[in-house]
């Protein structure tokens, strides 16, 4: 029995949730289809780009949420003082740019990985501290002006390869990556079992500090790749640019249906989850509703989904 | 001695906290030369105000265990609300703000008590929704609030340093106290908090209980966003996360765990105060706004300190180790 299997529920006892899934889904198809210029190249390629950012993010914060870990509220602060790094290091060469970014994200939050995989601190207090030193440190250096590039080595990242951005690519690439560690590797296999049952996976023997550091680290590295793209997208960092990437990266998360609660999940499906929530924003985009109706919508898909994925999991265990 | 203090931070972290920042404000005419005015009082008791129903609001909810981050929705839709439905009667106003919040409280309540579910993920889920109905009320944009008869009112100085919001503030939280402290909901809450199969089992009418707890929640969020709007003439429909942030910072300085089963709405009132009056130092003494948050990370970083199992049981180690060398 491992982990991998909980996420499979037997077939038998889907009927109602199955529906409740199945129904919503089919209606949101229907609407697509039947919306002018959905059914086009072009919104294919704006539904996927529109994902990219903060899809890139999610993919880490699965990893964090399957290790049990729940969530990290830094992810905006983090974001943004890697693209100041970025920005401020363009000099160097773009691939030592994007090398220093990384690991500055990486170290970031493979720290607080480390206080919460080590010391067992609660992940919310202990990432909202970490908001708060990141941003006031932020505020700190840059003097609260924006960062701006010395030179624009940076363009690259803003090209369009086959007509897809380049962020779709590097999405595609982190979800797959994340998905083979999580089936194939020894990490991937214990971070399911340390998110199962962190006691139980203490007493087994288990690297319960070392797997939870892993996927804090991998979290750090996906929320750095997001800067990155956010710091060439805009050509230069406030510190406001990390924006709402907190939130929007755990809702996608959540419509993936990976459970808050650790232990099951998978990337693929957070891939599907920002994908959703990109194609429900831009059927109400192109039907002409506002964005306060879109980001309505977005919360009551993910308290759908939260709760489907709620009544699917406690049905399976009875 | 010093373990004894550790072992019950729900009431030693408040003391301290808001004794420490009282010294503090006390000292802030060392920094900057100029003696402390009645008026930077007031200051501070409004900087409470603003924050003060919100964290108790989420307090509430961490001492029965759960996190309500549905909160700032809440507040920002409350602050709509009053703008938009009270421009003639602003007590309508606050009452259609009441109204909705407690409709948002009582099916997220119902939600996450029937069904048992976790209750982050289910008020993430609300409070993006909160989110978009106030910016589809708004248009996104800001409302003014034409009623300046109201916006004098909430903030009018009352004997030099309070005023009608703060007052209110206040009132709520003795009111929360005393509630807490002379009946036996106080006891249940901690203990739904702290064991929730063995509270259940003791006769502990926990879904209920859940339940009164999320929608006394978006009562009092809702009102602090009315007020709040009533004093800036003007409601937001995005708030941002910094004042959720803020009022759960004030309920872990007031002794609050996010694991719930501890903590007292009079340690949420210290914990409120002491944010307030941080802030109005740093304004104070002008020292530049970045000093605010890495103060709060500070306190934090204490309160991840202390709150860590696996920390305390590593110095406990060290200081085997120590005594044994």
């Amino acid at each position: 029995m491992t982990a991998a299997d909980s996420t499979r529920p037997a077939p038998l006892r889907l009927g109602v949730s199955t529906v409740g899934l199945a129904v919503p889904l089919l209606v949101l198809g229907a609407v697509a289809m039947t919306t002018h210029r959905f059914l086009s190249l072009d919104n294919a390629r704006a539904i996927l780009a529109s994902s990219a950012f903060v899809g890139i993010t999610a993919i880490g914060a699965t990893l964090v949420m399957i290790a049990g870990s729940g969530v990290s509220l830094a992810a905006s602060q983090t974001a943004t003082v890697v693209a100041m790094f970025f920005l401020a290091t363009q000099q160097l060469g773009l691939a030592a740019a994007v090398l220093i970014a990384l690991a500055a994200g990486a170290t970031l939050t493979a720290l607080q990985g480390a206080i919460v995989g080590y010391w067992h601190a609660n992940p919310i207090v202990l990432s909202i501290a970490a908001g708060f030193a990141i941003g006031g440190a932020t505020t700190w250096f840059s003097g609260g002006t924006p960062v701006y590039p010395r030179t624009r080595a940076f363009d690259v990242l803003n090209g369009t390869p086959f007509g897809l951005p380049l962020a779709v690519y590097v999405l595609l690439a982190v979800t797959l990556l994340a998905e083979l560690t999580l089936r194939r590797t020894t990490a991937g296999r214990q971070m399911y079992l340390v998110g199962e049952n962190r006691a139980a996976a203490r007493a087994a023997g288990l690297p319960v500090g070392r797997v939870t550091v892993i996927a804090w680290a991998c979290f750090g590295v996906c929320i750095a790749l997001t800067g990155v793209f956010l710091a060439s997208f805009t050509t230069s960092a406030t510190v406001t640019l990390g924006g709402t990437l907190t939130l929007d990266a755990i809702a996608a998360v959540l419509v993936g249906g990976t459970a808050i609660t650790g232990g099951r999940g998978s990337a693929l499906r957070t891939l599907g989850g920002a994908v959703l929530i990109s194609v429900i924003s831009d059927v109400l985009l192109l039907r002409g509703f506002s964005t306060g109706i879109q980001i309505l919508v977005k919360g009551i898909l993910v308290l759908a989904v939260v709760v489907t994925v709620h009544l699917r999991t406690t049905r399976g265990r009875q | 001695m010093m373990r004894r203090w550790v072992a019950r931070p729900e009431a030693v972290m408040p003391l301290v906290s808001i004794l420490v920042v009282l010294g503090a404000f006390g000292c802030s005419p060392l920094l900057n030369g100029k003696p402390l005015q009645v008026f930077d009082v007031y200051n501070a008791l409004q900087g409470f105000a603003q924050l003060g129903l919100l964290a108790l609001a989420i307090g509430l909810t961490m001492i029965a265990g759960e996190f309500d981050l549905s909160v700032v929705g809440t507040y920002a839709l409350g602050g709509m609300l009053a703008v938009q439905l009270g421009a003639k009667s602003p007590v309508l106003g606050v009452l259609a703000a009441l109204g909705a919040g407690a409709a948002v409280g009582l099916v997220q309540g119902a939600l996450i008590a029937r069904l048992r579910i976790a209750s982050m993920p289910v008020t993430l889920a609300t409070y993006i929704a909160l989110l978009g109905l106030t910016y589809a009320m708004s248009g996104g944009l800001s409302k003014s609030y034409p009623n300046s008869a109201a916006t004098l009112w909430v903030d009018q100085s009352l004997g030099g340093v309070f005023s009608p919001r703060s007052l209110l503030t206040l009132t709520a939280f003795l009111i929360a106290a005393a509630v807490l402290g002379f009946t036996k909901l106080g006891r249940e809450l901690r203990a739904i908090g702290s064991d929730r199969r063995a509270s259940r089992v003791a006769g502990v009418r926990v879904d209920r209980r859940l339940i009164a707890v999320f929608t006394i929640s978006g009562v009092l969020a809702a009102l602090g966003g009315a007020l709040l709007s009533y004093s800036y003439a003007s409601a937001n429909p995005d708030p941002g996360l910094q004042p959720l942030i803020l009022a759960a910072v004030a309920a872990l300085l007031g002794g609050v765990s996010l694991a719930g089963g501890r903590g007292a709405p009079l340690g949420v009132l210290a914990g409120a105060l002491s944010v307030a009056v941080l802030a109005q130092i740093v304004a104070v003494t002008a020292l530049p706004d970045f000093t605010t948050q890495l103060l709060y990370a500070a306190l934090l970083a204490v309160i991840v300190a202390i709150e860590s199992p696996g920390l305390r049981a590593s110095l406990d180690r060290l200081r085997a180790r120590h005594a044994d060398g």
